[in-house]
């Protein structure tokens, strides 16, 4: 098992994925082997126990696989509710989960979506981890 | 190798309790041991289901609740997978079992979800999903499994209608069950009107928040037999890990709990039309649909339908009765006890201490224990009678 030098500039790792996502660009995992794509990128493939893993871009495009409302959240987002959620199947094969920036009603699987990127809030970032205070936050709009 | 059994089990009371997390299993333990000697004379290794240190800020709870039983000095771990925590306690207990390293192992769970509220209970599953993804988007339990209810309803001809004739029907087996935390039958239009929490899914559709402890003591067959006691064999075990977040997986074939069925069905020798009753992880209606499927006692697409009775499903449904208990739903779900009081249900049923509730001639249930959102990890289990084929 060889995986060269993995270290936080390595996209393979989360505040390498974070750092790009920040720059507006969502990398993928692609298994070499087969094909799988994972989101976030990480060292192995979970569908083939494959290490060869590339980093590549990923389509910010996607659809609506499933969605809901969030009417009870944890206290560091209860002031927020309800929310939507929805997990999205981007057009390069990857499916993320994120929130909506739509209404529950206004929603319909299958609906084209858009993966939007922006800096914590401070609401955010009372509630982060020491390491996680400058990860940006994704979200889903309506296209 | 030995075979191992069940040879007692016990629980504390279930719901909101004024007992800590430790005194519930003192509770547990008294009863498990009512017609046994001491623990301190029998068990040799002790593993505690747990989801969480953030309800009494407590963890360690090996060494606690080994030393409440009166044991010293014996190997004693806490035992982590969220709520599937109970199923894999009894899993290394079997195991311990199984391999000779033990003859009498007790396997136990205790959960204290009520100390900080809803919105600590809410907060404190939230940690069972990914962090970096899911955890930040604000995603809770039930908005989880709405997902797969979502996804559910619009891949099948199941309805919310549906949903709800599941809570119905395990609320109904919970009033027969003494030791439910809601033994109380229902509507659906109870189920249907209730206050939205992440829809599809409603209030009567999610297992409640509460407190509970299980115990169940595994032995070999002959230690059971010297000590009077009925018992029931653990035929098979199987678990699965799959992926922690929920976007990654397969929604509605629900893969893991396949597998741990399977390497449960096949290590006892049976197939999933042998089994009787199953307790299966319904923490919010829509599971008990999906792992209908997923353990093969129904053709995909068709696991809602395990409300109805057998004539009346769909061809290709086996016999089983799901949830005789009530089910997580209504018999209760302190989360690390759960995976144990299936176990306990099981034990009853298929030693005649089922009383009102007794699914007649059942001699082999399948248990499905989850823990994260649907199959991160599940844990399967075959029990069944020491006369079963």
């Amino acid at each position: 098992m060889t995986d060269g030098d993995l270290d936080a500039t390595d996209p393979r790792t989360l505040p390498g994925f974070f750092d790009a996502l920040a720059d507006g660009k969502l990398l993928g995992g692609v298994c070499t082997d087969c094909g799988q794509v994972l989101l976030p990128p990480r060292p192995a493939c979970y569908a083939c126990g494959s290490r060869a893993v590339d980093v590549e871009p990923q389509s910010r495009e996607g659809t609506v696989f499933s969605y809901t409302e969030v009417h009870t959240p944890p206290p560091a987002f209860a002031a927020d509710a309800p929310y939507t959620v929805a997990v999205v199947e981007l057009a390069d094969g990857g499916r993320l989960l994120g929130r909506v920036a739509a209404d529950y009603s206004d929603v319909a699987i299958g609906d084209s979506v858009e993966l939007t990127v922006h800096e914590p809030t401070a609401a955010e970032r009372e509630v982060a981890l020491d390491y996680e205070t400058d990860w940006p936050v994704h979200i889903f709009e309506p296209r | 190798m030995p075979e191992p059994v069940i040879a007692s089990v016990g629980a504390s009371a279930l719901g909101r309790t004024d007992l800590p997390g430790r005194d519930l299993f003192s509770v547990a333990l008294e009863e498990a041991f009512d017609e046994l000697p001491d623990p301190a004379d029998l068990v040799e290794a002790v593993y505690v289901g747990n989801q969480s240190e953030s309800y009494e800020h407590q963890i360690m709870y090996g060494t606690l609740l080994a030393e409440w039983a009166g044991l010293r000095h014996v190997p004693a771990e806490r035992v982590e997978g969220c709520a599937a925590a109970g199923a894999l306690a009894l899993r290394h207990a079997v195991k311990d079992v199984r391999n000779g390293e033990h003859e009498a192992v007790l396997a136990c769970g205790v959960e204290k979800m009520t100390s900080a509220g809803t919105s600590g209970a809410t907060d404190a599953l939230s940690a069972a999903f990914d962090r970096a993804i899911e955890q930040r988007s604000g995603i809770t339990a039930p908005s989880q499994y709405a997902l797969l209810a979502k996804r559910y309803l619009h891949e099948t001809n199941a309805t919310e209608h549906d949903l709800a004739e599941i809570a119905v029907k395990n609320h109904a087996n919970a009033a027969r069950n003494p030791r439910a935390q809601f033994p109380k039958e229902i509507d659906v239009e109870t189920v249907l009107e209730s206050d939205p929490i992440a829809p599809p899914l409603k209030l009567y559709d999610c297992a409640p928040v509460g407190d509970g402890a299980a115990a169940v003591l595994v032995t070999t067959a002959e230690l059971a037999a010297d000590l009077g006691r009925p018992q029931v064999r653990v035929a098979g075990s199987g678990a699965s890990a799959n992926n922690i977040a929920v976007a990654e997986r397969d929604m509605t074939d629900i893969a893991g709990a396949r597998i741990a069925a399977e390497t449960a069905y096949e290590e006892a020798g049976i197939d999933a039309a042998a089994v009787d009753i199953a307790e299966v992880h319904d923490a919010f209606t829509v599971c008990e649909a999906l792992l209908a499927e997923a353990a093969g006692f129904a053709p995909a697409g068709t696991g809602y339908q395990s409300y109805q009775s057998p004539a009346e499903r769909a061809d290709g449904w086996t016999d089983v009765q799901l949830s005789p208990s009530g089910g997580l739903k209504a018999r209760g779900h302190p989360i690390g006890a759960t995976g144990l009081l299936q176990a306990l249900e099981a034990y009853e049923q298929l030693t005649g201490a089922a009383g009102d509730r007794a699914i007649e001639g059942a001699e082999t249930a399948l248990l499905l224990n989850e823990g994260g959102v649907a199959d991160a990890v599940t844990v399967g289990h075959v029990l069944t009678t020491a006369e079963a084929p």
